[in-house]
């Protein structure tokens, strides 16, 4: 395997069921050592994705490779190579946390080769904080999830396909979450990070895709991403900002007191810089768009179709 | 009211903490039937017309004076009495006798069966989905889950009482006997009720509810065989099981009332059980606090086979522990059936084909636990459906685990786990025999083995019909693997009591295998039933590798 080869590499990827379209021509890839976050609204796809490359569902049209090989047929050789934390865990009721992991670790090995490490595993249940002997029927939704996150963390994959794998867990968790990762980044794993916590995803996130409706709406790092969105802009400037107004590149102008705040083209940003600065720039603030202004925009129809207006939802960061 | 209008707003009167604890109550009710509007129907439906069905069809069969006789000649046998209860008023047969006699126990167990699962299935199912905690966080009293849940489970089992008499009157059956039946079975129901709702505050889990009052059922039914086999009319063991108290009243002969009432007693004392017990538990605990586990697994557990054998160990279990213990049971009366030898009737002899009445009725027996190890299959292969439907099976599967391992796997270990309950099974009837028999009794004990043993070709052929499904159309496992145990079930016992059609008879996968030990072994059918079942697992696998796992 060399290096070259995509980890994930999904074209034109179509999956339906009935009348409904859950994978429409999706493109995704993934290069070695790379964590992709994988945003999108319920019910885009997400989900479907990781078990198309679970090779628990088969597309009906286009080509998915992991580590060049077929997910379908190579099942289990590529299963080797990759662990995996549902989004919805369920485990067996009679075993424990601690058994379930093991379990898993040691199906991993491959009859007791060298990569079953219980040092990583006791580290990993003592840093989240699990206590290994209770029955997974007492767990909650978070504790499973941990059951699930440690086994696949301790394991000696190269790829981590992770869904939704925080939702159960607290502040705490979450933060000892994006510490294993980055630490998992380090050692060269590769990652597929499909989450809602935008923060989570703008910490640990090389690259990111957003889907919607099956399709890939945008993908890219964040900062390619952020190129491709506007800016906004708080002036205060000597003269008033009228040579600005009317621009095509240039949106949702108001004033708020001596204030000017207006959102502007990425692409654009230097021509109104040069404009405002022959205006006599008091004081002026510039923030690039945040994760939350990028979703907005792609799932903003979606919203404003059941009512809920952008402008509210911007406030919740 | 004016006194509580003074009072503070948050402070209840005992007499409203009375009414708080059943706030929601009729809310809950309403929504319980709506969720079982067709569940709940399907069942009072079937249970309840089953009286007609059994009374005309038992009329049409046994037309003349002369067939009612030879069936009354049948039934005073202890294997009969076995099978169906006590017997009365068979000196003088008529066909209200005779149906209450034979067929009315089989209209009982479904009643039974279904107050276990309704009460199960409405309070600790819900608490284990975690759906009780969402009712509960609204305004829901403490004993509103129960208190709708007995009601729904009466007024379904009132009902399924009225269609009983109303079909039993339907076909001319004398009034008071039809009315003891029907109340027969409403107290049987209710005291099931009871005990489900005592079981439900035991355990965590909805299926060890079920099995615990699945138990007391299966006990009931095995001190009622002893019981009944003994003499004619019961004997003093008969009225230690729950099923006796409603079979005693003696419909069309003595008519009498007055064992309804220990039932009545015995559900009431359960029922209020129940509600005391829940009162000293937490919602989602059991009476029993958990032990802690493991926190490393054993090596063993860290193989497919290992995986599978801890999913499938808790079913088995106990479903070799109640066929071990039935074995024994059967075992057991073999010396009676020596004795019951001398008087054999016609009949009889044409149904246990051999001379030998005694190792007739073992074999007839081993094919009853057969029936049951079949059963045994069938529940394992439900849980491998619930396996992939609640994700567990895509997640093992996300491990370096391919199809054919998985459910290969947990094959073997059912395979395995039947097979040993088979032979365990059989190894107790045995057993069971050579203790009571009172000369000669150990020679048998290799014969039954044997004999059990080779039961393991049917029950392999029914595992593989169901794989197959699981396979290719898995939709359609679950429901087609019950109903070919039903129908075999319905088969074996009835095909000497109806007249039923040779084709029907031969429909069923347990009716194939010679005999043994009463006549000599046939190869042939163990061959073939054999085959079957290979290719049904081999067909299953071919579809397991070629569909998707839980595609909704």
């Amino acid at each position: 395997m060399n290096g070259t080869t995509p980890v994930i590499y999904a074209q034109d990827l179509v999956k339906e069921f009935g009348p409904v379209r859950a994978l429409d021509n999706l493109n995704l890839n993934i290069a070695p050592g790379e964590v992709h976050g994988y945003l999108g609204p319920n019910g885009a796809g997400k989900s479907v994705t990781m078990r198309v490359l679970l090779g628990l569902l088969r597309p009906d049209s286009g080509t998915i490779r992991l580590f060049g090989q077929d997910p379908w047929k190579d099942a289990v050789e590529l299963h080797r190579r990759l662990a995996y934390v549902p989004g919805d865990v369920e485990l067996w009721p009679n075993l424990t946390g601690g058994e379930v992991i093991d379990m898993f670790l040691r199906l991993r090995s491959n009859a007791g080769e060298a990569n079953f490490s219980p040092k990583k595993r006791d580290e990993l249940i003592e840093r989240f904080d699990l206590d290994p002997r209770k029955k997974t029927r007492t767990y909650s939704k978070g504790n499973r999830q941990k059951v699930a996150l440690i086994s696949a963390l301790a394991a000696d994959v190269d790829l981590l396909l992770l869904d939704e794998p925080t939702a159960g867990l607290d502040p705490l968790m979450e933060v000892v979450f994006q510490e294993v990762i980055t630490e998992a980044k380090t050692e060269g794993k590769s990652v597929l990070l499909s989450s809602h916590i935008l923060a989570q995803v703008e910490a640990l996130s090389d690259r990111l895709s957003i889907i919607r409706a099956g399709h890939i709406v945008e993908s890219g790092t964040l900062s390619e991403l952020r190129h491709m969105t506007r800016t906004t802009i708080e002036v205060e400037t000597a003269q008033p900002t009228t040579p600005l107004h009317g621009l095509s590149f240039i949106h949702d102008m108001h004033a708020e007191g001596e204030r000017t705040v207006f959102e502007v083209d990425g692409d654009h940003v230097g021509e109104v810089m040069d404009s405002l600065s022959g205006l006599g720039i008091r004081s002026i603030v510039a923030h690039p768009p945040t994760l939350e202004q990028l979703l907005m925009r792609h799932y903003g129809d979606d919203l404003s179709s059941r009512g809920v207006s952008a402008s509210t939802t911007k406030k919740v960061s | 009211m004016t006194a509580t209008v003074n009072a503070p707003r948050h402070a209840p009167s005992p007499a409203s903490a009375r009414q708080s604890s059943l706030a929601g109550m009729w809310t809950l009710l309403r929504f319980m039937l709506r969720r079982d509007r067709i569940r709940t129907s399907a069942w009072v439906l079937a249970v309840g017309l089953s009286g007609f069905m059994f009374a005309t069809a038992m009329t049409s069969v046994y037309e003349t004076q002369e067939d009612i006789e030879g069936i009354a000649t049948m039934l005073g046998d202890p294997v009969m009495r076995m099978l169906v209860g006590p017997i009365f008023g068979m000196d003088a047969p008529t066909h209200e006798r005779v149906f209450s006699a034979a067929y009315v126990l089989f209209i009982y167990i479904p009643i039974a069966l279904f107050s276990i699962f309704t009460v199960v299935r409405h309070t600790r199912a819900e608490e284990q989905s975690r759906r009780a905690e969402l009712i509960r966080a609204n305004v829901v009293g403490r004993h509103a889950t129960l208190t709708a849940t007995v009601l729904l489970t009466t007024a379904a089992n009132l009902i399924i009482a009225a269609l009983l008499y109303v079909g039993v009157l339907a076909a001319e059956f004398g009034s008071e006997g039809s009315a003891l039946i029907a109340a027969g079975g409403f107290v049987l129901g209710m005291f099931f009720t009871g005990v489900a709702a005592v079981t439900v505050q035991l355990s965590q889990s909805a299926r060890a509810a079920s099995a615990m009052a699945g138990a007391v059922l299966g006990l009931a039914y095995l001190v009622r065989m002893g019981g009944d086999m003994a003499e004619e009319g019961g004997s003093a063991l008969s009225w230690f099981s729950p099923l006796a108290w409603s079979q005693q009243t003696a419909p069309f002969v003595e008519d009498r009332w007055w064992p309804l009432l220990i039932s009545a007693g015995f559900a009431a004392v359960l029922i209020w059980l129940g509600f005391f017990l829940s009162t000293k538990r937490d919602v989602e605990a059991s009476m029993f606090s958990t032990r802690l586990g493991r926190a490393e697994a054993k090596p063993s557990l860290g193989t497919p086979v290992g995986m599978a054998g801890r999913t499938l160990w808790g079913g088995l279990r106990g479903w070799g522990v109640a066929l071990i213990l039935t074995g024994l049971m059967f075992g057991s009366f073999a010396q009676a059936m020596m004795d019951a030898a001398d008087d054999l009737p016609a009949e009889m002899a044409q149904m246990f084909s051999g001379d030998d009445i005694m190792l007739g009725y073992l074999a007839f027996m081993g094919v009853f636990i057969a029936i049951f190890a079949g059963a045994a299959g069938v529940s394992g292969l439900q849980q491998l459906r619930g396996e992939e439907h609640q994700g567990r099976a895509e997640y093992a599967m996300s491990a370096p685990i391919g199809r054919t391992t998985w459910l290969g796997s947990h094959l073997t270990v059912l395979m395995i786990g039947v097979a040993v309950i088979l032979a365990l099974a059989g190894l107790g009837m045995g057993l069971g025999a050579a203790v009571s028999l009172d000369e000669d009794g150990g020679e048998y004990i290799g014969q039954l083995l044997l004999a059990t043993v080779l039961q393991i070709a049917p029950v392999l052929a029914i595992i593989g019909i169901v794989t197959t499904l699981f396979g290719w159309i898995p939709r359609l496992a679950n429901a087609v693997g019950w109903l070919l145990i039903g129908f075999s079930g319905f088969v074996t016992t009835f095909s000497g009591m109806l007249d039923l059609p040779d084709g029907l008879i031969q429909l069923s996968v347990f009716s194939h295998l010679a005999e043994y030990p009463v006549e000599d072994i046939e190869w042939a059918p163990v061959l073939w039933l054999s085959v079957i079942g290979i290719i049904g697992l081999v067909l299953g696998l071919i579809g397991w590798n070629r569909r998707e796992v839980n595609r909704v």
